[in-house]
Formats: C-alpha cells, structure tokens, sequence
C-alpha cells in the first residue's frame, strides 16, 4: 500500500498552550484506520506560531484608527516583540508624550519618520533613532473581522 | 549562551542579579509616563508604602511608612501612588527568571527580583557577561538591573550593592577587577551590618567587641567569631575573604507550606462574617494547593484584632489534621471554620485572617482506596470552581457564605491598581493610535 509519509513534527509540550483547532497531516480516509494516524500532530499552538519569544513578547490593545490602512483597527489587539531591533518599514510602539503609541518606522538617511496608516493623522520626524524610544515591534496583529 | 563548561573550576563565580526598584519598574513597563517620576507601591489594602522608586527615596519618603501620612503632599510633589499589582509583578518576575536561564545552567531564585548564578571566566568575560544579562533583561521587559559578581555569595551581594550605588560602574560590579587595595577601602568604608545576613541587632554586639566595618569582620578571628557569634557569622567571614560556603540552592519542587491570609479594608466584628471571609480564603487556599498539584494534611487557622487600638488584643490560632490529605476547598473550609468559629467573639474587631496549610506533598504520592475519598472530592468540586472563575470572575461563584455576588466590604482596597496587563485578557494595556 502507498501511503505517503507524513513529516514527522515533533513539538515541545506547552502546560500553558491555546487550543485552537485540530490539525492532522493527512487527509483521513474513511472506511479503515489510516496507518497515517499514528503521526496526528496535536492541536495547533497558536503560542508556538505567533509568539517567537514568550519572554519578550506582549499582547496589547489598540484604540485609534490611525493605522486602519495597516489593517489595524480600533479594538484590535497586536502581539509585540520588545526584543527585535526596529527596522524600516515596521509597525512600531513608541514612547510618545508618555504614552504607547502605534506608528510605521521609516528610517531615511537624514531623518526617521514615524507616520501613521491614516492622512488625517501628521507624521513625526526626527533626526536620528536615537531620539525615540521604541517599545517594541508588532508582529502580529489580531484583527476582528 | 555562555559556555561555562570547559572553563577550569578555579574561575567559578557566583553572580547576584537584581532588579532596581521592582515593584516600582514593573509600574513603568506599560505606564511609561511614570519614567523619571517618583513613584511608590503599596502595600494590600493601600495601608504602607511598600516598593520605592529612588526617585521617591531622593525625596525622602521612607519604607513602610502609612499612605495616609503623606496622601495629602503627594501631589505638591509629583509623587504618584500604586496598589500592588502582584499579578503583574509576579509574571514579569517569572520573564526575569526565565531570562537569567539563558545565561546560566545554575539558576538559585532567591527572591521575586533577584537570583543566584553561577558562572564562570575571567574577571572581564565576567564583566561582560554582566552587561549582556542586564541588556537583555532591558531589551526584553524593559526592566533595570543591577549585577554583582564575587567568589560566594556574601560578596555577590556586596558587589551587587556597589553597582548600584557607584554610577560610574554602569550597573555591573565584578569584585575580582579590584585590586586588593581597593577591595580593603570598600569594606572599610562600609559598617557591617551592610553584610548579608547580618541583622542591626547582630552587628551592636560585634560592634562591642571592636567589629564596625566589613572588613573588620573579614580580618577577625574565625574561632573567635565561632565562639561568640556561632557557625552562621563565621561563615559571613569566610564567605567574605571569597570562600564559597553557603551553597547555591537547587528549586525546591513542592513547597511544603501554602498561605493565605490578607489584612482587612474594615474590620469584621461577627462570626457570621468570619465565617464568609474564611470560605473565600478556604477557596483560595486549595486553589493555590491544586495549581502546584499538592495535597495538604494539616491546616492552621488564625484571626487577629489590631495590635495598635486601645482594645486588648485578641488573636485566636488553631489547629486541624485531614484524616486523608486533601485539596479539596469543602474540607479545608470544614476544618477551618469548625475549629476556629469556636474562638471567635462577635463583637471584637478582626482585621486579619489566614488559612495556612501543612505537610503539603505532591497529589500524586497518595493513593487511597476510594471509601476514604470524600464524596465531594471524588467530583473534583475544587477544579470546578477555578474554572468558572476563571470564565466568569472571582465572585462569579463560591462556597456558601463566599457565594454572595457582591464585592464583600473586608476585602481588600486596592484603588490604584494598574492593569494586569499580562495576565488578563480584559486587562490589556492601551496602544494608542492617533
């Protein structure tokens, strides 16, 4: 019989893991035991799949939608890195007037810009990185739909 | 990760990192307004200031004192309040541990911001290694720390100390990058009652016998000290001429005692409301024994009335044996109330009360035929009720008397309470888009 072999996966056990939906990997056919079925996976961990670093990454909750054109809306929650260096092009947060706030980093040879995803919303610039303080970068953002 | 294996054994170190001012850093983390401002933590029930930041200690204010002493000249300051925030504490503290295992296979935790490492090299790969600990901590949680390295613990601490007090030291303090010169100045410079584990009392009998600085303590003479002081200051003396003596502990798998007792926001006068705080703490109790999967086989109760108000104090404390271990919260609120109901005087103002459970050991080491297993147990009504609360809330459901849907007028006040940002879902912190 020629059945496929599947990649093995082999998972760390999570104490704390988000269940989220039943993945096997194969297809299962019916009428008799797939030998294929000694290789289900486990759920799929959305932990293991959105969170690179569990020690320096936050889930915080967006209001404004000063970055609707990024697909980030209001209420939506992101998943940030504290440890990932800022690049040009990120969605950041950034310490501005105190507060954590969303922006997109451009970093241009003579100045860095923090622009929102919305016209109505104006661009901050400065001359170097060094002047801001960058929280942390978005990797992920959890869009309700 | 730094390899520490094939270092020879002669360049083992024992390094103290902690975290500057934590309870009030954690503050900072998601609140970033309160950068630079003085700020202090306090204590359950808003009652003392707890955690300083040095901000709040460069402008005197002092560990312990009452909030409402200094409520009113707060804001004339710029000096900003919290409620402890122990959830919030306690993960971020668990993200530290979890980091200084990166940098080291032999982690001590020795408080909830602060922990043992061994490690090895020479005195400037350990220095670097203390900047790469302390970046990393930074660029993870955003968190400051201190790093003391020396040859035992006790100069750990000591080193620990000098980063944080010397700015030029930039936060890390390797004992070893002293001459012994230096080191003389600095433990001379320094009373010895500056010394791990040497309490004020300790160090007026030392100073008696013409001990008043930590180097005095370390040049004495160890049978001397022995004689006098006993094995545990004779070992602050070696551990202080840089032998190891007082060894790294491992993690103790189940601890053997579990706690829960809390002070009051208003003193509770009756039994019947005695009876209500002890099926919220009897809840609570068996919760934290099921979360470390432990049973427990003894059980103490107490209740005390305010050692300060001109009433005679009153503080009834008992005792109860399970006949089989348990984690069930029917049978510690059983026990507890049936013991310690008995003690209580309607009338009397209580203002604290605590269950604190014994002989705890892992579930799994007890095996009893089921006969002996209370009913209620055998339906795992303890796991039930965490996870209804966890759904619905804390005061979504509980045992009898701790049933009642509204916030019950004993528990804690906690009016400046920051988000628990990392630990509830409904508690996120806000980005702001705009």
């Amino acid at each position: 019989m020629a059945t496929p072999t599947p990649e093995l996966v082999v998972r760390p056990l999570s104490g704390e893991s988000l269940p989220a939906i039943l993945a096997a990997s194969t297809a299962v056919q019916a009428g008799f035991p797939s030998p294929a079925q000694d290789y289900f996976d486990g759920r799929v961990d959305l932990n293991t799949h959105l969170i690179k670093d569990v020690n320096s990454t936050f889930i915080v909750r967006v209001a404004g939608d000063s970055m609707k054109n990024a697909g980030i809306s209001d209420g939506d929650e992101v998943i940030v890195d504290r440890a990932l260096t800022p690049r040009d092009g990120d969605v950041v947060v950034a310490v501005l007037d105190g507060e954590l706030t969303l922006k997109r980093l451009y970093i241009r040879s003579e100045r860095v810009l923090l622009k929102a995803e919305n016209p109505r919303f104006p661009d901050i610039a400065v001359d170097t990185l060094s002047e801001l303080t960058i929280w942390g970068v978005v990797t992920r953002c959890l869009h309700h739909v | 990760m730094f390899d520490s294996a094939s270092l020879p054994e002669s360049q083992r170190r024992i390094a103290l990192v902690d975290v500057n001012s934590f309870f009030a850093s954690c503050e900072r983390v998601f609140d970033p307004s309160l950068e630079g401002k003085p700020v202090v933590v306090l204590s359950n029930n808003d009652g003392c200031v707890v955690a300083l930041s040095k901000e709040a200690k460069a402008l005197g204010v002092k560990m312990g004192i009452p909030w409402f002493k200094i409520s009113a000249w707060a804001p004339s300051v710029g000096l900003v309040a919290k409620s402890s925030n122990y959830e919030l504490y306690g993960d971020l503290s668990s993200r530290v541990m979890s980091i200084l295992h990166e940098f080291s296979a032999h982690v001590e935790v020795y408080s909830v911001d602060e922990a043992f490492l061994e490690v090895k090299g020479t005195p400037e790969e350990l220095v670097a290694l203390g900047y790469e600990i302390k970046a990393a901590i930074q660029n993870k949680l955003g968190l400051p720390v201190c790093v003391g390295i020396g040859r035992s613990k006790t100069q750990a601490k000591l080193a620990n100390s000098g980063a944080k007090k010397s700015a030029g030291l930039n936060g890390v303090c390797n004992l070893d990058t002293f001459s012994p010169e230096h080191i003389d100045r600095i433990m001379e410079a320094l009373p010895v009652d500056n010394i791990w584990g040497i309490a004020r009392r300790l160090s007026k009998r030392l100073n008696s016998m013409g001990i008043h600085t930590i180097k005095d303590l370390r040049d004495a003479d160890p049978v001397r000290i022995k004689k006098k002081f006993g094995v545990v200051v004779q070992r602050s003396l070696y551990e202080l001429r840089g032998i190891d003596c007082i060894k790294l502990e491992g993690e103790r798998l189940v601890k053997n005692q579990v706690m829960y007792s809390r002070s009051f926001a208003t003193p509770v006068t009756t039994r019947k409301q005695m009876e209500e705080v002890l099926a919220v703490y009897a809840q609570r109790v068996s919760k934290r024994l099921r979360k470390q999967g432990s049973v427990a086989g003894a059980l103490t109760c107490f209740a005390g009335t305010s050692r300060f108000a001109n009433e005679p104090f009153h503080s009834p404390y008992r005792n109860a044996v399970f006949s089989v271990p348990t984690n069930d919260p029917v049978e510690i609120l059983k026990a507890a109330s049936s013991v310690l109901l008995e003690c209580v005087e309607d009338g009397r103002k209580y203002v604290r009360a605590g269950i604190m459970l014994h002989d705890v050991s892992p579930k799994t080491s007890h095996q009893y035929l089921d006969l002996f297993t209370p009913v209620h147990e055998s339906r795992q009504l303890g796991e039930v009720l965490d996870t209804v609360m966890e759904k619905h809330g804390a005061f979504s459901i509980g045992l009898g008397a701790a049933g009642f849907k509204s916030p019950r007028h004993w528990e804690m006040k906690r009016e400046m309470l920051s988000l628990r940002a990392t630990t509830r879902w409904d508690e996120l912190a806000t980005v702001h888009a705009r």
